[in-house]
């Protein structure tokens, strides 16, 4: 393999790569604004101009030192750019230089030319790479007196991307996204010179299932969200990493929430899973999916009619109500859309409490949703890891696909039922479920089921409380806690915003909801403590950790290496893969 | 004694406490007045015209405020010590003399003083000053506050320390006058001129402990803000506090008035002349003995003038330089001023 | 026995110096003559008191004829050591996109300390001479647009001020 030096480190690295790939593996950053590692290469923003060279050899092939020590170098007389220049052996890279400085500088000075400098506008500000490289590479005033170039602002390129072409510095990545990553090529530059903008070829939109991701990869704010134009700065919100709950893929995301409440949903990149990427349903669902049609409160039947109540009584009441009927009665059904620990600690609240088989989970199949890139059709989060540890019909139980009948046949007097409807089964079942003795609901959300619930138990989604999903590439993943709920704060993470971090009581800022609500696991525990059992989990990761004892895909198993890897897959836990270098095209700074 | 002797007795007797409090209560304004002028202010201007409707505006919020006693507070001494306070300091403008005699009715004299020609004047003034520091040394310790005890014990400490040489002083005046009267020692000091002549020695020990007496500055450590809080009277609110208040600026007139009438010649309108004779009447003629009154009382409103201006001047004393100068040098100083009194008048006979 | 040298107090003053009392004369002297110098006091509510163009006082938004300067771009909210403004933008159809939806100060948090003025890209939010700030609750003391907005005419010296000192 080719050995470089860049900067006076030797770095080694696969023959055929560029420059700026060499460097990036090896954590040297070369400011760049079109390159990026997932599309071709343009080479159009020269931002990442390097003064390159190779070292001197005699005729013998020696290589040749001056006399303090250091290579003498034969430099290239103009600057190359790193992204498009392959390594060779022995070559020398300055990336910090005068001379390199010098060309970036330029090349800084030539972009700024016509852009608006609107930032106090611009959605991107915070986390723009022109901001970030203007204060590293920039004089600070411009030389430029003239009137600068006004083209079309507020362009609407597609149903969810606002185009503005003053600040765009042409770096064509999202042209190549649309090309290489979404396959809907429609964007392309028009006009010459100063007036190129960017538009859709005529009688096109682009409006690909990834259109979003132009937004991120954007390196300025030239593409921005319709969606979410203006709604917060990115420094005011606090990012908190999570799963996607969109399909069974489990895009690693972030979600930014502000006042306690998710504005905002970026993909992670995590190059086992979605690479850089999200679908724009995952990232325009996930905010209502946390914030809407939330149930606030533990709930009771009483008179036709669901009553907040408190906890103490809504335990009482399903603690007495399972306990007052045959273990045979009673149908536990688990959920693809619940954590692997509220999944883990229900089968076993199933198998030694309740000690019924009829155990079983509602699968969410949709043919329409799934696609050749991150969309799959297993529309629940979770459906693999319920299976893993637990949710499943013991020998002789009743499935939920002959759940409709048991009931009817009065063989099933009680359901519990955590974190689904049965109308996403078939209407049969919900119909059916209707007319259940008791119907103990553990639900995120106000669904039918929850409607229809006895005793309705209020489950923190999966942004309230911490846990892991397996994915449908049977990865499991950790999300953590994104909001507070009333009695359990959000965890002081350094990524908490300063209003996060600051806020007093009193500030109406920090006034946002905190839903009265609980992990699943949790409210589990408390159900199966009131009937003798006597649990003594703490938090999630307890549950986890009793789980990798007793579930054998989850075995050697913890938080700790999860996170490390970004995910762990099952079956290969004891060979967990090795760490590859993650890019993050520009991010809030500082941070 | 018959009724009506004695409704004129309680009459007298209102006047003199009404009179007497409604000082205190202006004394109060003057303080405050008198302090901004030192420092280049105005004062208290917004109620009234000059704001001489302040005192009670105070006085009313006083009245209205919320009396809180301290859960932990000896309830009954809390509610004693400022009754002690303000009884003290009025009982001492019983003895004395504030005018002569000017009015007669059922053949009895009357002036403005209730008990003018008591015997042992003096030593009711000594007796009662003594008694005071039990309604600041209660009002210490029945709050069950560090900051208030501590401001009793010191305000305890100061005063026996004081009054010894207070009490010496006097003896001189009273080697000289030969009377525990007051009005006796009066009339001797328009016969003969005024005390501060014979005994400046004394005037000066005599006002000095006056000043610790009244826990006035620099010897206001009972209630030095800085260490104290508020001293003795920090848990006290309300009318309670409008009492020790009141008690402490009553307590400034008495003393000031018995500097008046041991030293400054009481009622004379100015030493070694007989002004009687001047205007044309008699010594004892009612105009006279109203004038009289009037200077009695002028003078005693100068001293007044002059506790308020010393505490705006001078540094509070430490604790141990206030011992110091009690002990070592006032003491000392009063018993050599009996000595030499003593040794002057034998000497003379 | 050797013979300490000593420097106390007591062998540094002279006799008249000890017994203070001409000291305290003088002291009595100079408060006497004070009493009857000019005074300083301020009738406040009668007299007032116009501050110069360099003093910071209440924080507020300038209104130009055609609307307010902000653009909602939040920056004061962010360097606010106090964390007294809170800013939400929203979307218009104007030559500057975005105004802010809501813009609040809270005056019990604002320490007055003007950064919000010195960051402010469109010197939108500047220092006022308003020194007269009394509320009757905390929820008072949050000042909304509607009390945040002044209109130019009355803000001239500020700008002026902020013209010439800041280059």
């Amino acid at each position: 393999m080719p050995v470089i030096t860049i900067d006076g480190r030797l770095i080694e690295s696969a023959a055929g790569k560029t420059i700026i790939e060499a460097a990036y593996e090896h954590g040297i950053t070369i400011p760049h604004f079109c390159w990026h590692p997932a599309l071709s290469v343009a080479g159009n923003c020269r931002m990442c101009m390097v003064h390159v060279g190779s070292h001197k050899k005699d005729k013998g092939g020696t290589l040749l030192f001056d006399d303090n020590g250091r290579a003498d170098v034969a430099w290239m007389p103009k600057l190359q750019i790193a992204c498009a220049t392959t390594i060779a052996d022995g070559m020398v890279v300055d990336t910090l230089g005068k001379h390199t400085m010098n060309g970036q500088n330029a090349v800084m000075e030539f972009l700024l030319i016509n852009h608006p400098l609107d930032c106090p506008i611009c959605d991107e500000a915070g986390q723009c790479k022109l901001q970030e490289y203007a204060f590293n590479h920039s004089k600070g005033q411009s030389r430029f007196d003239e009137e600068k170039v006004h083209k079309p602002k507020r362009v609407v390129l597609g149903p969810e991307i606002m185009f503005d072409s003053e600040r765009c510095i042409m770096c064509s990545r999202c042209i190549r996204f649309a090309d290489e990553v979404a396959h809907q090529p429609v964007l392309t530059f028009t006009h010459r010179n100063d007036k190129v903008t960017i538009e859709t070829f005529p009688g096109t939109e682009f409006d690909s299932p990834y259109s979003m991701n132009v937004i991120d990869i954007c390196p300025v704010g030239a593409l921005t969200s319709i969606d979410f134009r203006f709604r917060a700065r990115v420094w005011e919100m606090s990012f908190t990493d999570s799963i996607c709950p969109g399909c069974a893929r489990g895009c690693n995301i972030k979600v930014g929430i502000m006042n306690n409440e998710a504005l905002r949903v970026e993909p992670r990149t995590n190059m086992h899973v979605n690479e850089y990427w999200m679908c724009d349903y995952g990232r325009l669902t996930t905010p209502d999916v946390i914030n809407q049609n939330r149930v606030n409160g533990p709930h009771l039947r009483a008179d036709g009619t669901l009553i907040l109540t408190t906890w103490e009584r809504a335990l009482e009441f399903a603690a007495h109500a399972i306990s007052s009927v045959k273990p045979s009665q009673i149908m536990v059904l688990g959920s693809a859309h619940a954590s692997n620990e509220d999944n883990y600690a229900l089968s076993r609240f199933a198998q030694s409490v309740v000690k019924t088989s009829n155990v079983d989970f509602i699968k969410h199949i949709d043919h329409e949703f799934g696609d050749a890139f991150l969309r799959v059709n297993e529309r629940a989060p979770n459906a693999i890891g319920a299976h893993t540890v637990g949710i499943a019909p013991a020998h002789g139980g009743h499935t939920v696909d002959e759940l409709a009948m048991r009931i009817r046949h009065e063989d099933i007097k009680i359901l519990i039922i955590l974190e689904d409807s049965a109308e996403a089964h078939s209407h049969e079942l919900a119909e059916a479920v209707a007319s259940v003795g008791t119907l103990i609901v553990l639900s995120s959300h106000m669904s039918v089921t929850a409607h229809q619930a006895s005793v309705l138990l209020p489950v923190a989604g999966f942004a309230e409380c911490e846990g892991t999903f397996t994915n449908i590439l049977h990865r499991v993943q950790r999300f953590e806690q994104v909001l507070s709920t009333k009695d359990h704060p959000r965890t002081m993470t350094m990524k908490n915003s300063r209003w996060d971090k600051f806020g007093a009581p009193n500030d109406r800022w920090t006034k946002g909801t905190r839903r009265d609500v609980r992990p699943g696991w949790a409210i589990v525990q408390d159900i199966a403590n009131i009937m003798g059992a006597g649990w003594t989990f703490a938090s999630a990761k307890d549950v986890f950790t009793h789980a990798t004892h007793h579930v054998s895909a989850f075995e050697q198993l913890n938080y700790e290496l999860i996170v490390q890897h970004q995910g762990a897959v099952l079956g290969k836990t004891h060979h967990p893969e090795k760490n590859v270098p993650v890019y993050e095209s520009h991010y809030m700074k500082p941070q | 004694m018959d009724l009506i002797q004695l409704l004129i007795i309680v009459v007298q007797g209102g006047i003199l406490v009404n009179v007497m409090l409604m000082s205190s209560a202006y004394m109060v304004l003057a303080e405050r007045k008198i302090a901004a002028w030192i420092q280049n202010r105005i004062g208290p201007n917004r109620v009234g015209p000059w704001g001489l409707l302040q005192s009670f505006a105070d006085v009313f919020k006083l009245y209205l405020k919320e009396d809180i006693v301290p859960a932990a507070a000896d309830y009954r001494f809390h509610a004693l010590a400022p009754v002690i306070a303000i009884g003290v300091a009025i009982t001492v403008y019983a003895v004395i003399p504030w005018s002569g005699p000017f009015v007669t009715i059922g053949g009895v004299e009357y002036g403005l003083s209730m008990a003018p020609n008591m015997n042992v004047a003096v030593l009711v003034v000594l007796a009662m000053t003594s008694v005071g520091v039990y309604g600041v040394a209660l009002a210490g310790w029945s709050s069950n506050n560090k900051y208030s005890l501590m401001g009793g014990l010191r305000s305890s400490a100061q005063m026996i320390s004081y009054e010894l040489s207070m009490g010496l002083s006097v003896v001189g005046v009273v080697l000289v006058g030969g009377s525990l009267n007051l009005v006796e020692l009066i009339q001797g000091q328009i016969a003969h001129g005024w005390n501060i002549f014979y005994q400046p020695v004394a005037m000066l020990i005599f006002f000095i402990t006056a000043l610790a007496e009244t826990n006035r500055a620099p010897f206001d450590l009972p209630e030095a803000e800085p260490e104290l809080v508020g001293g003795y009277h920090t848990e006290y609110s309300g009318m309670k506090f409008g009492l020790l208040y009141l008690a402490e600026y009553a307590n400034i007139l008495a003393s000031s008035a018995i500097i008046a009438a041991l030293f400054l010649g009481g009622w004379d309108i100015a030493p070694f002349i007989d002004e009687a004779a001047l205007l044309g009447l008699a010594p004892s003629s009612p105009p006279m003995v109203l004038i009289g009154m009037g200077v009695f009382i002028a003078k005693a409103f100068s001293l007044v003038f002059v506790f308020i201006w010393i505490r705006w001047t001078l540094p509070r004393f430490r604790y141990d330089q206030l011992m110091a100068l009690g002990w070592k040098v006032l003491l000392p100083l009063a018993l050599l001023n009996i000595a030499i009194t003593g040794i002057v008048i034998l000497l003379l006979n | 026995m050797a013979t300490v040298k000593t420097n106390t107090e007591a062998q540094r003053l002279s006799f008249w110096e000890r017994i203070y009392l001409p000291a305290i004369a003088k002291g009595m002297g100079l408060t006497l003559r004070q009493m009857i110098r000019p005074k300083f006091t301020r009738q406040y509510p009668e007299q007032r008191w116009n501050p110069e163009g360099s003093y910071r006082g209440r924080p507020v938004l300038v209104l130009e004829e055609d609307g307010e300067r902000c653009v909602a771009c939040g920056l004061c909210s962010r360097v606010c050591p106090a964390l007294a403004i809170e800013v939400r933008a929203a979307e218009t159809n104007g030559v500057k996109e975005r105004y802010p939806a809501l813009f609040e100060i809270n005056m019990v948090r604002c320490i007055f300390c003007g950064f919000c003025e010195e960051v402010c890209p469109e010197e939108a939010i500047v220092m006022s001479k308003d020194y007269e700030l009394v509320f009757g609750s905390q929820e008072e003391a949050i000042l909304g647009k509607d009390k945040l907005l002044v209109p130019i005419s009355q803000l001239r010296e500020r700008l002026e001020f902020l013209r010439q000192w800041r280059g």
